[in-house]
């Protein structure tokens, strides 16, 4: 069985290899300061004790205020898993590092999250639209990007638009 | 030689519309006479957003998404998004609908490799002899998985909880009726294929992935074992009960377009391996367990995946405690394992680039989601 590291141990292992690199650690997810993120995670990589050679899956989450992508990293030797999060400055002009040197699967995925999210991915080598065509008006998946013309939502008798952020635009009527 | 001929390099588009490329997917490469010194792909044809359409409904009705995904192993996806959910809501499923999922997934595997197998002799010139012994088995799994759930390409089987119904009157019969003949076919294919010359002149050292470069682009699947290292989520992090089975996991040495082909063609045992002993010890009881229909669960997220006939499939979770996620995120592997492309087919030749394509086997719908 895979287990998945404490995000607060996780935490201590990456200080321990790059002082200063965490923000803030929870159970499920040890989240870097961004200017730190492409060291912390390539010392991790090469670091015997986590050892996380293989990046499984690299995504985004809009917060409203902010943006946050979430790395999945694992060894396959020791058959642990963890959870690590970098989260943007602000939602103007959101912008991580890149870590396609550290891990070249992220390069697929990090195109994938600029697409949709607008998220800049500074130093990724050929950071273009991958999914829709350049030119597209906007990135579909931030969440004040509403899903039908005039704001309606599909299957829903309510405006999105309606209700003031931060509460989530999209609600069933009950 | 060079003095004589000169040649100048150029853009050649592989797709959108072409056989070999298994759905409407482009590679743009640039060739020198017959050498490809660059190749880029296009992807994007088939976006329909599912990820933004899933966050506007509730968990329940996200499943028919995950059927069109990966449209050839709808069953595997619609259980690593029913895992997620419950990872999520912390459901638990009963015994026997693990053991419905562990067959029905190993099934799909089987419709998929067929699939994979089929389509990858036809790309190295077994022209239809190959994929039509192979068709012929996965149109008996489609029979089966029509009888079950009533559809046979999106299936729409798996529910939060367990599957939607039971196995129908037959259903065992029907599988054990088809193992000896698909145990067959796997044979006569491999005996066609694997020793064929003009096969191993085709896939031989063709798209070679070493296997350091297999885990640091994220490889998973058959194209990881492919390139040796042994890593199968059933038995790394095992889901819906695998520890019980006996199975084994087939890699390459290699890692070439010959290696893959093997691994799956050994995989098709290995699942039909799987779905025996899950049939002799099919536990009684229910199905499933009752799951509100407006599901909410508990703010947090979850990340479950599964050994999908392509590769690793995972589903991302994120819930603000409403009827419907607040974050949807599919881990493709066909999309995350093209990340090789250009190092798989720069240098060899037009007709290789075609067989590394192939043995990526990938599902477009997949990819663009």
């Amino acid at each position: 069985m895979t287990r998945w590291w404490d995000g607060v141990e996780l935490a201590r292992v990456a200080e321990r290899l790059v002082p200063g690199s965490v923000a803030r650690a929870e159970a499920g997810a040890c989240l870097l300061r961004p200017e730190r993120a492409v060291e912390t995670l390539r010392a991790l990589r090469d670091d015997a004790e986590t050892d996380f050679a293989h990046l499984t899956n690299l995504c985004a989450v809009d917060l409203w205020d902010r943006f946050e992508v979430v790395y999945h990293v694992q060894s396959l030797v020791r058959n642990r898993i963890a959870c690590l999060k970098v989260e943007t400055a602000d939602r103007e002009s959101p912008a991580v590092p890149s870590v396609t040197e550290v891990w070249q699967g992220a390069w697929l995925q990090e195109s994938e999250a600029y697409d949709l999210f607008g998220i800049r991915f500074e130093g990724h080598p050929n950071l273009q639209r991958i999914l829709l065509w350049d030119g597209y008006p906007g990135h579909p998946l931030r969440k004040d990007f509403l899903a039908m013309p005039g704001g309606l939502q599909p299957g829903l008798n309510e405006f999105a638009g309606a209700a003031p952020r931060p509460e989530p635009p999209v609600r069933p009527v009950p | 030689m060079n003095d004589v001929v000169q040649s100048e390099p150029f853009v050649m588009n592989i797709g959108p519309q072409h056989p070999s490329t298994h759905g409407v997917f482009r590679v743009k490469a640039t060739v020198d006479g017959e050498r490809v010194v660059d190749a880029e792909m296009v992807i994007g044809y088939l976006h329909r957003s599912m990820e933004k359409l899933a966050e506007e409904r509730t968990y329940t009705q996200n499943i028919p998404f995950t059927d069109r995904t990966d449209y050839l192993s709808s069953m595997s996806n619609n259980l690593g998004y029913c895992l997620a959910v419950e990872k999520l809501a912390g459901i638990e499923t009963p015994p026997r609908g693990q053991a419905i999922r562990v067959i029905m997934a190993e099934l799909q595997r089987l419709a998929s490799h067929c699939m994979g197998a089929g389509a990858f002799a036809n790309d190295t010139g077994a022209w239809q002899t190959p994929i039509m012994w192979f068709m012929r088995e996965r149109e008996k799994i489609l029979d089966i998985f029509e009888m079950t759930s009533g559809a046979r390409l999106t299936c729409n089987y798996m529910r939060i909880g367990g599957v939607a119904f039971d196995l129908p009157p037959g259903f065992e019969e029907r599988v054990r009726e088809f193992i000896a003949p698909m145990r067959q076919t796997i044979a006569d294919g491999e005996g066609l294929l694997s020793g064929n010359e003009i096969f191993l002149a085709r896939a031989r050292d063709v798209a070679v992935v070493p296997h350091e470069l297999a885990i640091n682009a994220s490889l998973s699947g058959p194209m990881l074992r492919g390139s040796g290292v042994a890593w199968d989520i059933r038995k790394a992090d095992p889901y819906c009960g695998y520890e019980q089975y006996e199975f084994d996991i087939p890699i390459g040495y290699r890692g070439d377009a010959y290696d893959r082909f093997i691994v799956r063609l050994e995989e098709m045992r290995q699942s039909l391996r799987i779905v025996e002993q899950a049939l002799d010890g099919l536990p009684g009881g229910p199905h499933s367990t009752e799951v509100p229909l407006a599901l909410r669960p508990p703010a947090g997220e979850a990340y479950a995946r599964i050994e999908s006939p392509r590769g690793e499939l995972g589903y991302y979770l994120v819930s603000d405690e409403g009827p419907s996620p607040y974050r949807f995120h599919i881990r493709p592997p066909s999309l995350i394992n093209l990340s090789v492309l250009r190092e798989m087919t720069v240098g060899g030749s037009i007709a290789d680039a075609i067989v590394a394509l192939g043995s990526i086997d990938i599902v477009v719908g997949e990819i663009d989601r």
